[in-house]
This record gives structure tokens, sequence and C-alpha cells, in this order.
């Protein structure tokens, strides 16, 4: 019964996720687990692509709190890219462009992860 | 003359109820002394020349009659009437006949001298004319061939009813006692009759309603059904037995043959006591016709024994289903009822579960409950945990026709376990337990049986299913009522009313979505000039969430105090929050500060939806200074992005706090009623006082939804600015009084 979804695709050191739907309380689990798979990978590159994603409640949000800290300390990162408008504000009233990079196209992302690998 | 109360009526009854020893006396001596009576009069009789007059012949009827029925009674009170198998009352009366015939053979042969034996009747031994006896010996004779014809006879009617009132309904249990009736009408019809006179035409009739009730009821067999097929045989070669039995010992009546053994036994009744004899014969002929129409109707029945024997275990079972959801509250006792069943049925001398405890994890299985053994000879002779590993990979039954000679059971012969038999309790895939079952006797079990108990057994775990699964709906329900608990502390937490503030109405309302949820709001009167009111979601649902709320509320009421404005007071609240507050949860606020002195109203936004306001030309507008959410950053970026909003009042500026429920509430396709739709009904209804207004957006909510139910926690807030009367400027206070306010539940 669950509308979400999540779709990964590996593309060298980055790992994208795909959400599809609606991110939830009830389905908050399901992205949780990716992300945590990733972090089993030893893949600490995130990217979040949220073209298809069509709403996104706080739990939803929580998520991304929870594992950001622990990403950012093995050094990589998640960047959120090519969100819906409608979606985009929830994060934006939150303030979470302050937090996360939220980045208008995946590539761009991509692009963000290598130029912050050539800084180091 | 004295009336007895009914006290004593039962006292004099009581005397006479079954059981009591004065009853069984005063019985047995009007047996006594009517035998004796009997007997005296037959000398007198023997000893007169003459046919005995009429009043002292009618005196003797009377008193025989009533001798016998004494007897009657003595025998029915001493009678327990038992469900007993058939075999064994076909087998009791077989007992008894051949009692009453070793008894009575003696008797007959007796003093007979075999020169002189008549064919038709033993003449030597009456007077051909008066029908009295010749000599002692005959009187002895037929008194008491004429007693022990009669207990035979009373006995095996009793046996026999027991069969025939089996199931017992109404219309049998009518025609039963219609038939001992008849048969008493009928014997009364020869009260005066010589034992030398035919009977006449109205004596012939009177044994026709007798006969056509004999034929009625020993049409009733419904015993014959709930038996197998080994029980039918033995019922079948019983009854055999005793058909031969009472056709060539008990010489009945109208049968060509004389009995061999008991020579002329009718014609000494017959001179005893004529209706007597009458009342004999019927009750040997309804033997005779019951055991006719019993053994007919098994034979007739054998072939169908597994179709009836499937229709009656599935009746037994629903009755025993019926039994063991009873017990579904209490898992002991259903446990207990699961094993007694198959012994109480019949179907095992003992039987025992064994269930695999899903709570210790370890699987292994546990006897939980015996029956006719005790548990410590179980788990001293079965290997109850190799059979139950075994039944649950195979998910079939398991039986051990020669449980002796199997290696899971240390087992002798005479131990008790001939034959085993452990059936597997399966619901939903799952094997919940195992029921072994045992007899003594080396391979007890038909196939018929092993197909009775399996079916018991899949009842058997749908009760126990339902059993956990009740048990688990309790633990709901308690986690239910403890939420039940937390929301009325939480309703606590919100404000009971709104506060009465010059100049200015305000409206509030929240709406959970569960029973409990993370929405927050709350108003504070600082001084006369000040008033605070704040306004917060925490991320997520239920429980959780709840307590987050009320740590904000606890928050709100200290720091409130303290902050001299709302950046001041979200600074605060996020540093409070950072150690308490789990990586993924975060709060989105709104706090605000109105003060009625300088007419501002001031406010700061930590990630919360926007402020609506709008004022009296109907300029609408979304207040949204710059704010992180609460809980988001621990450290300098939530200060350094913290702005301020200040506004100046003007009368009929209207503000509207909420959460997202508000504005991400969807209707059923999907689209969310969003900002602009708050927007537009504000305008709409922006001439409105607070209430108004709140009551115009939550109606237009509704409207938009068209369902009554929320998928979030939804609060609403509005505040409407009047401007001070400059009246009461002087007095203006902020006081509290009853409000509209409701806090409502969201029923799933």
């Amino acid at each position: 019964m669950s509308n979400f979804s999540v779709g990964f695709r590996s593309l060298q050191s980055v790992n994208v996720l795909d959400l599809k739907g609606e991110l939830d309380a009830h389905t908050a689990s399901e992205l949780e687990a990716a992300i945590k798979k990733c972090q089993d990978d030893s893949i600490y590159q995130i990217v979040v692509n949220g073209a298809n994603l069509n709403y996104i409640s706080s739990a939803g949000l929580g998520v991304f709190m929870a594992y950001i800290e622990d990403l950012r300390s093995k050094g990589g990162d998640i960047k959120i890219a090519a969100l819906q408008p409608k979606v985009f504000n929830v994060f934006d009233l939150l303030g979470f462009p302050m937090l996360f990079d939220i980045v208008d196209t995946e590539e761009e992302a991509i692009e963000k992860f290598d130029a912050q690998q050539t800084a180091e | 003359m004295s009336v007895l109360s009914p006290e004593q009526i039962s006292e004099r009854f009581r005397a006479f109820s079954p059981g009591s020893r004065l009853g069984y006396a005063v019985l047995l001596a009007l047996v006594v002394i009517s035998f004796g009576y009997g007997f005296f009069f037959q000398v007198i009789s023997m000893n007169s020349e003459t046919q005995v007059s009429g009043s002292y012949f009618f005196l003797y009827n009377l008193v025989v009659f009533l001798g016998f029925g004494a007897l009657w009674l003595l025998l029915h009170k001493s009678y327990k009437a038992r469900s007993a198998s058939p075999a064994r009352v076909f087998w009791t009366m077989l007992l008894l006949g051949l009692l009453f015939i070793s008894a009575a053979i003696p008797l007959t042969s007796f003093g007979r001298d075999a020169e002189l034996i008549d064919v038709f009747d033993a003449v030597d031994e009456f007077d051909y004319n008066t029908g009295a006896p010749l000599v002692v010996t005959t009187i002895f004779k037929s008194t008491f061939l004429s007693l022990f014809a009669l207990i035979f006879t009373l006995y095996m009617i009793f046996r026999i009813k027991d069969l025939v009132l089996f199931k017992r309904t109404k219309t049998a249990q009518r025609n039963w006692y219609l038939m001992m009736a008849a048969m008493v009408v009928a014997s009364l019809t020869f009260f005066m009759k010589s034992p030398r006179e035919d009977p006449n035409i109205l004596q012939v009739i009177a044994l026709i309603p007798p006969l056509g009730l004999m034929v009625v009821n020993s049409l009733r067999a419904s015993w014959i059904v709930y038996l197998n097929f080994k029980e039918k045989l033995i019922s079948i070669s019983l009854s055999t037995l005793l058909l031969i039995f009472l056709l060539t010992s008990v010489d009945a009546g109208p049968l060509p043959n004389p009995s061999p053994f008991l020579q002329d036994l009718f014609v000494y009744i017959q001179f005893y006591n004529y209706g007597l004899n009458i009342f004999v014969m019927l009750g040997i002929g309804f033997g005779v016709l019951y055991c006719t129409a019993s053994l007919l109707l098994l034979l007739f029945h054998l072939p169908t024994t597994g179709d009836f024997q499937r229709k009656e275990h599935e009746r037994a079972v629903m009755h025993s289903l019926t039994e063991l959801i009873n017990q579904a509250s209490d898992p002991e006792r259903l446990y207990a009822q699961i094993a007694a069943s198959p012994v109480e049925a019949g179907s095992a001398q003992a039987s025992w579960l064994a269930v695999a405890d899903p709570q210790s994890g370890s699987l292994t299985p546990q006897i939980v409950a015996t029956n006719k053994v005790t548990p410590g000879r179980v788990s001293r002779l079965v290997d109850t945990v190799s059979l139950f590993s075994d039944v649950s990979a195979s998910g079939a039954y398991i039986y051990l026709g020669e449980a002796a000679a199997d290696h899971r059971l240390s087992v002798r012969p005479g131990d008790g376990f001939g034959s085993m038999l452990a059936v597997p309790l399966i619901a939903r895939e799952e094997t919940l337990g195992i029921l072994f079952v045992t007899k003594d006797v080396t391979h007890g079990f038909e196939q018929d049986d092993i197909d009775a108990i399996q079916v018991y057994a899949a009842q058997a775990a749908i009760a126990m299913d339902n059993a956990r699964l009740f048990e688990e709906q309790l633990e709901k329900e308690r986690l239910a009522s403890e939420l039940d608990i937390a929301r009325e502390v939480q309703r606590k937490l919100l404000p009971q009313h709104v506060p009465v503030v010059d100049g200015l109405t305000i409206a509030a309302s929240n709406v959970s979505a569960e029973r409990v949820g993370g929405d927050y709001y709350d108003f504070l009167a600082l001084d006369d000039e000040r008033l605070c009111l704040v306004i917060g979601d925490v991320s997520g649902k239920g429980a959780s969430a709840a307590f987050y709320m009320a740590e904000m509320q606890g928050i709100f009421q200290s720091v409130s105090r303290l902050a001299p404005n709302p950046s001041e007071f979200l600074r605060h609240a996020n540093a409070a929050l950072a150690h308490s507050l789990e990586k993924n949860v975060f709060i989105s606020a709104i706090y605000g500060m109105l003060n009625l002195k300088t007419e501002e109203f001031t406010m700061g936004r930590a990630g919360h939806c926007p402020v609506a306001m709008i004022d009296l030309a109907g300029n609408a507008r979304y207040l949204r200074p710059a704010g992180l959410g609460l809980g988001l950053d621990r450290g300098q970026l939530f200060e350094k992005t913290l702005q301020e909003e200040r506004i100046s009042l003007n009368p009929g500026d209207v503000f509207v706090l909420y959460t997202d429920g508000v504005v991400e509430s969807r209707d059923v396709e999907g689209e969310e009623y969003g900002y602009d739709r708050l927007l537009e009904s504000l305008k709409q209804h922006r001439h409105e006082d607070a209430e108004g207004i709140h009551d115009a957006i939550l109606g237009d909510l509704d409207g938009f939804l068209g369902i009554e139910s929320y998928d979030d926690d939804m609060t609403l807030v509005v505040l409407k600015w009047n401007g001070i009367n400059l009246a009461s400027a002087q007095s203006n206070s902020v006081k509290a009084k009853k409000s509209a306010a409701q806090i409502e539940q969201k029923i799933d």
C-alpha cells in the first residue's frame, strides 16, 4: 500500500537515491533503510533526487537530520536535487537550505561533490 | 380437619424420595406383605373345596397388584439411569436374563412328573375347575417365578428405556410413557380373570395399543448413529445373543416353541395372576421387538458408519469448539480444555498438549496441559521434543500403532501407552502446538478416529490462535487506554480558554490526527501590557511528538517570563531543546508578542508556516521572517539566521497562526488546500470577529476536503485587533474567561 519508493543508482563514488511518491511518517523507514545501506556499503556521498517526490512531511525531513551528522563526520554529505516547488517550500520554511546543499539538478549536486573532492 | 402445610407435605414426600431409607423400607415391606398375602391366599384356596368367593378374589388381586406397583417403584428408585453404552445395556440385560433363568430353571423343573406333563398346560399342578394350586410346591413355584419374572421384565424395560430415550425428544418421551400406560391398562383388563378362561374381545382389543406403541418405540434407536464401526459390531453380537436368549430361554407366550429350559413359566405366572402374566409377556415381547429392531437397524447402518461418524464428529467438534471459545480468555483453561476434550469424548484414554512457546524464542515445546496422565510421566516416557520437531517439519500427524516399538518413546507394554497419535495444531501455517492422544491398546485408533481428532485439532488451533489474538487485542486496548490518558494530559497542557484582552478577540482550536499529537499553542499574559503567544509543531506524530510538545509547553511557560523579545525566547528554546531532542526530531514554532501599550505585534519564526495577516482594507500577506526550525542546528547558525518582524497594529488587523495540517490537507484528488485558499478565505471573512473568522476558515477547509477526518494534527489560532477603547485604556487588563476553543479529537 506504500506509495513511496527509493531507487538506487551508483555513479562512481556517489549514490543517487531516486525518491518517488510521498515521504511521510509511515514511509520514512524506507528512506532510512536506503541511507543505512549506503553507509553499510561505505558510500557516504549521497545525492537525493526529488524529481518524483510529490510530498514530504516533517517526519520525512527528520530522516535527513538523523544521518547528516554521521555522514559528514565520515567526509560525506547528502545533497538534495531537483525538488518540486511545493516540496522545496517545505524544506525552505524550516530553513533546510541553510543546512543542506539543495540544488536544481542532479548533475549540479554531483559536480559539487566533485568540487569538494578536488578541494581536498 | 387439619390441612398440612407445604413444608409438612414435602417432609412426608421426602420420606419417599429416591435414596431415602424410609422410602425403601416402606416399599420393601409392601412387596413382602403383598407376596406373603398372595402366598397365604393360595394356600387357603388350595385347601378350600370350592371356588373362592368374588370379594376375596378381588381383594387378592388388589393386594398383589399393589405389590407389583410397590416392586416397580422400588426397582425404579434403586435403578440409576446412566447414559451407558448400548453394548453395556445389552450385556447387562443378558446377564440378568441368565441370572433369572438360572433361578427359574430349578423352580420350574422341581417336582415335575415327566410322565404327566401335558404339553398345553400343567394341569397336574392346578385344579382344573378352580385353578387353585394342588400342592404347596406349586404355590412356591408360582409365587417366586412371578416375582423373578416381574423383576427381570421391569429391569429390562428400564434398560431399554435408556436406549429409547437416548437424545430424547418430547415425542419420544410421550410415546414411551404412553406405551407403559397402555401395558398397565392392558394388564388391568385381566384384573379378575380366571386363568381357565379365554380372553374376551375387550381384552384382546386392549392388547392392541401396547403392541402398536411397542413397535413405534422399538424404532427409536438414535444411539446407533453415535457408535463407531467396532462398537456397532459389538452391539450387533450382543443384541443377537440377547434375542436368541429371549426367544429360546424365556418362553414368550405367542411363540410356537415353548422354552426348553423354563417349562410352563407363563402358566405358573398366569395362575398366580393373569394380569401380571400379560404384563410380563408384553414386557418380554417388547424386549424381543427392540432387539430385533436394533439388530436390523445396526445392520442397516453398518455401511454408513463412516458418514455418520463424520457427521457426529463434526457436531461434537462444534460443541467442543464452543467450549473452547468460552475458554478463549484464559490460555491455561483453553489448554486444559483442548487436552480434556478427546478423553471426554471417549476418543482417547489419555492426552496432553505441547505448545512451542513463542515468548521463549527457543521454541522448545512445553507440555502445557495433560489429561489422565501426569506431566512427569509424559516427560519420562515420551521424547516430546523430537516428536514435536518431526510433526512440525512434516505438518502432518504421526500415528504409532505400536507405541512401544518407536524409538521416541521409552514405554514398555503395560505402561498404558499402547498406541499414540500426535496431531499438529496448525493455524495460519504455523504449528502452534501438538495434541498427543494415547490408548492402552495397540492399534487403538481407526482411520475415522484419526480423522475426527484431526478435525478437532484444526478447531483447537483456531481457538488457540484466537486466544492469542485476543491477548494481543487486550494489549492493544491497554495501550489505547494509556494513550487516552496521555490525551487527557495533553489537553490539559493546551490552554483551557483563550485570554480576554481589551481591544483583541482570540479564537483557537486544535485537532489531533491520532490520540495524541505534536501540535502546541499557548498564550501567556506577562503583565497588563504584554501578551505572548506561541504555536509549535513537533516533527512526526503520535506519542513521541506528544512528549516534546509537553516539553515545549514547559519551555514556553518558563522562558517567556525571562525573554524580553521573540528572538531571545527562540534562542533559549533552541538551546534547551538541543539537549533533549532526538537527532531526527525538530520543532517548528512561531513566537509572538503583543504589546497593548505600543500597539505592536512582534514575532519570530523558527521554521514554522508563515503567519497570514490582513488589514481592514483587505491587503493580505504572509509574514515570513527567516529562521531555522528548533533543534535543526545546535550552534551559531540558528542565532545568525533568526530574524524578527515588527508590525504596528491598526484596528481590523487579523493574524492567523496555524500548523501545516491546515495548508497541507489534501482533498480526494490529492490537491492541497494551500496558502492561496487560506488567504482568500481570510479576505472574505475579515470583517467578522476572531471566532467568526476561525470558524469560517475551518468551514472552508472542510468544504474543500469533503471529509471530516484529517491526516495530520491541525491547529488554528486567529487574533483580531480592534484597537484600544480609550475610555477603558487605563483599566485594560488581561483576564481569562471560558472560550469556545475546543480540543477535538479525530476519531479514526
